[in-house]
């Protein structure tokens, strides 16, 4: 048998059910511009039937809570792509500034110092004995090995630069992994609570900035926290615990090295900024680095043992003309751009005449000047493999921008799926609002109708 | 109810403006500096390709500059070597007028002394320099080669060497810049100075006129048949010019289809992400200006 007053209090549920949508709707219309917000959806329920003996009277609604509509494989696929995305923009970054080394194409880059060395050479063998001519040969060498060295220092500017971010990023990884331990600790601590929901939106927004530092797999524990590792199982974050990467010097590179609980980790990194950073620091740019190093090297070398089988304008055997390579271990040219100088500052001492061939011979200047022709580094000339250093550079970055490029596209995509599921849409929110908000006031009108029921009564009965 | 539609698309807009900014860049980038490729990642492939072409280009450039040198110097090398053949046709013509029997020994002193001078001029000219060389020294630019020596039976000493210097005029392709001074006037059989020693001599004695003067004769011969090698290194200097200054302009062209920018191409690319530009700022602006809840009062 029902009441008035059942019918009294559905109503007042209702008023507190449509004011619990219309919270929610306020919520989602104020956080419409908040990032990593995902829209909520009122919990509205029917309440359980009143039994009273044979038939079954509905009572009402019940508002059971708040919902946050989001799609964790979306969140989990935009986290991967972000990591990929955050790699690759910043191994593209870093080589842009190594490409910009090698800008033949704008007059820039070696090319021009190696013919101009070259053609120096094809001048003395017009006028073997002339000084100013020699003195020339001498400038365009000294031009080379300036060249050389500048390109290998920068080289090693970029490198440090980006030894100096290594640092950084390691400590904003900190940063974030100490922040998703301190809300695992709080998520497991009121768990599905309307506190909850704006905890995993916090969390997820701290593991989308995570994501585009390192990359990370994250799984979802009973109580709502997150265990983070790396892709390679380096842990970050178990429980409310984080444990945090340090950086150490590498003696034998003189750059920072990436630890993790004492063991060098530096290597094991896939995706994120980090991954970026280490690839073009450790791989990229040595690589660069030791081509550079073989091609002045090469050019050092065949110089240099031209010059010994000549003689010089006084008569004497010729001497090294550039200070020879110093391996610093066997079979390794490191160094040898850098540190490339002429040893010789005397105009006459440039070995152009053939071993006794007497002061106005040319033929040894010739041979110089041929050495352009010759295979001298791996087996091509040095125009050659300076032309293949410079096309690998412009290879990866090309590829790796492409890439990029890519796989922004997907990320834009998924980012938008993500918004279609979790964004807040204004127009839907006002619609929401109008629906509230007439239920409520279709409710209040249910309680003044049994207001006025109940006086009706009140005053029969007097 | 259909799909939720994504309610932000200024993600989509960003994206798109930065996308059709990119382009306009790199358009007014091709037209400003007129390159295409403006660093290796923008063709590296090309970019190769351009390092070998300049140093190609270099190289036919200090092939030109090679040839121009020597070109200035065999030119003067053959001019007085004409001289040197006018000079002894002179020689000639004087023991020939020696020889012909109507002289006293006043007549032919006097014919004596001019051959005696004549040998001088041409020590001159075996002594000549270009641009600070000399050019008949072997490869002794530096030291006079034909120096006035009483103990020489000529009267002349060389001291030059027989070297022979190359230059290159092209890949793999050496020319010969000089002929030793020793080879071009003492040249055994054909010595230039012997001749007219023996013919001053002769006119000096009376004796032997006519065997002197074929002697002259000889030696006239033989400078005149060396001086081919002048005129044909000149020839294939010529002809190397032609074909350097070909291969320059072939240089040139594949360097402007390596990197160059089509400009035609290059302004229809600007324009059309400009107004690619236009349209999603237009766009752009218009986006969620509006909602429902404007209408709601």
């Amino acid at each position: 048998m029902s009441s008035l007053f059942g019918a009294l209090s559905i109503a007042v549920r209702s008023l507190y059910a449509q004011e619990g949508a219309l919270d929610t709707t306020s919520n989602n219309i104020a956080n419409v511009n908040t990032p990593g917000y995902s829209r909520e959806i009122p919990i509205l329920d029917e309440a359980a039937p009143l039994n009273t003996g044979q038939i079954a009277i509905g009572n009402g609604v019940d508002f059971d809570g708040v919902q946050s509509v989001r799609d964790n494989i979306l969140d989990l696929q935009i986290d991967q792509q972000t990591q990929q995305q955050n790699q690759l923009q910043t191994y593209v970054n870093s080589m842009n500034q190594v490409q910009s080394l090698f800008n033949d194409a704008s007059g820039g880059g070696l090319s021009s110092a190696i013919n101009q060395f070259f053609s120096s050479f094809q001048q003395l063998a017009g006028n073997p004995t002339d000084i100013p001519t020699r003195q020339a040969v001498l400038s365009a060498g000294q031009d080379l090995a300036s060249e050389f060295q500048q390109t290998g220092q920068q080289l090693l500017t970029i490198q440090q630069g980006l030894d100096q971010q290594v640092t950084q990023t390691v400590n904003q990884i900190n940063t974030d992994t100490a922040q998703l331990a301190t809300l695992n600790e709080q998520i497991s601590s009121q768990p599905n609570s309307e506190q909850a929901n704006m905890l995993e939106d916090q969390q997820y927004q701290v593991l989308n900035n995570l994501s585009q530092l390192v990359d990370v797999a994250a799984t979802q524990t009973n109580s709502g926290g997150l265990t983070i590792t790396t892709g390679n199982g380096v842990a970050l974050v178990s429980s409310d615990q984080s444990f945090a990467l340090s950086t150490a010097t590498n003696p034998s590179t003189g750059f920072q090295d990436v630890f993790s609980q004492g063991s060098d980790v530096s290597s094991s990194f896939t995706g994120g900024q980090l991954a970026g950073l280490l690839e073009a620091r450790d791989q990229a740019i040595p690589a660069v680095q030791s081509n550079l190093d073989n091609l002045a090297a090469g050019i050092i070398n065949a110089v240099n043992s031209q010059s010994l089988k000549g003689d010089d304008l006084n008569g004497n055997p010729g001497g090294d003309f550039f200070q020879p390579v110093v391996q610093p271990s066997p079979g390794s040219n490191a160094g040898a751009a850098e540190n490339m100088a002429m040893a010789i500052t005397d105009p006459t001492l440039i070995a152009a005449a053939a071993s006794g061939g007497g002061q106005g011979d040319n033929s040894n200047a010739l041979a110089l000047a041929n050495i352009q022709n010759n295979p001298i580094v791996n087996g091509e000339t040095a125009t050659d493999y300076y032309a293949d250093l410079v096309s690998t550079v412009g290879n990866d970055v090309e590829s790796a921008t492409d890439e990029q490029e890519s796989v922004g596209l997907v990320l834009t995509q998924l980012q938008n799926q993500q918004s279609n599921t979790s964004g807040v849409s204004l127009d839907e929110e006002a619609a929401n609002l109008i629906l509230y908000q007439r239920a409520y006031e279709a409710a209040a009108e249910v309680v003044a109708a049994i207001n006025n029921l109940s006086n009706d009564i009140l005053q029969t009965v007097q | 109810m259909g799909m939720r539609i994504n309610p932000d698309p200024t993600r989509d807009m960003l994206a798109g403006l930065q996308q059709d900014r990119q382009q306009a860049d790199q358009a007014i980038q091709e037209l400003s500096t007129g390159r295409k490729v403006n660093q290796p990642s923008d063709n590296p492939a090309a970019v190769a390709g351009l390092i070998v072409n300049n140093a190609q280009t270099s190289a036919v450039n200090s092939y030109l500059q090679n040839i121009s040198t020597l070109q200035g110097s065999l030119q003067e090398a053959d001019s007085t070597l004409n001289s040197v053949v006018t000079s002894l046709s002179q020689a000639i013509s004087l023991g020939v007028e020696g020889a012909n029997g109507t002289n006293n020994q006043t007549d032919l002193n006097a014919l004596a002394q001019e051959v005696n001078g004549i040998q001088q001029q041409i020590l001159g000219y075996a002594n000549d320099s270009f641009e600070g060389n000399y050019l008949f020294a072997g490869t002794d630019l530096k030291t006079q080669p034909f120096v006035a020596d009483d103990s020489s039976t000529s009267g002349v000493s060389y001291v030059g060497n027989s070297g022979v210097n190359s230059i290159e005029i092209g890949s793999g392709q050496a020319v010969p810049t000089n002929v030793p001074g020793s080879q071009l006037f003492t040249a055994s059989g054909a010595d230039v100075f012997q001749a007219l020693a023996d013919l001053t001599s002769a006119l000096q004695s009376g004796n032997n006129i006519p065997a002197a003067e074929s002697e002259v004769q000889n030696a006239f011969n033989y400078i005149n048949a060396q001086r081919t090698f002048y005129g044909t290194t000149l020839d294939r200097l010529n002809t190397a010019t032609s074909f350097l200054n070909q291969e320059s302009t072939q240089l040139s062209t594949e360097q402007n289809n390596l990197v160059g920018a089509d400009m035609a191409t290059a302004a229809s690319q600007l324009t059309q992400a400009e107004t690619a530009l236009d349209a999603s700022l237009a766009a752009g602006g218009k986006i969620s200006q509006q909602s429902l809840l404007d209408y709601l009062t």
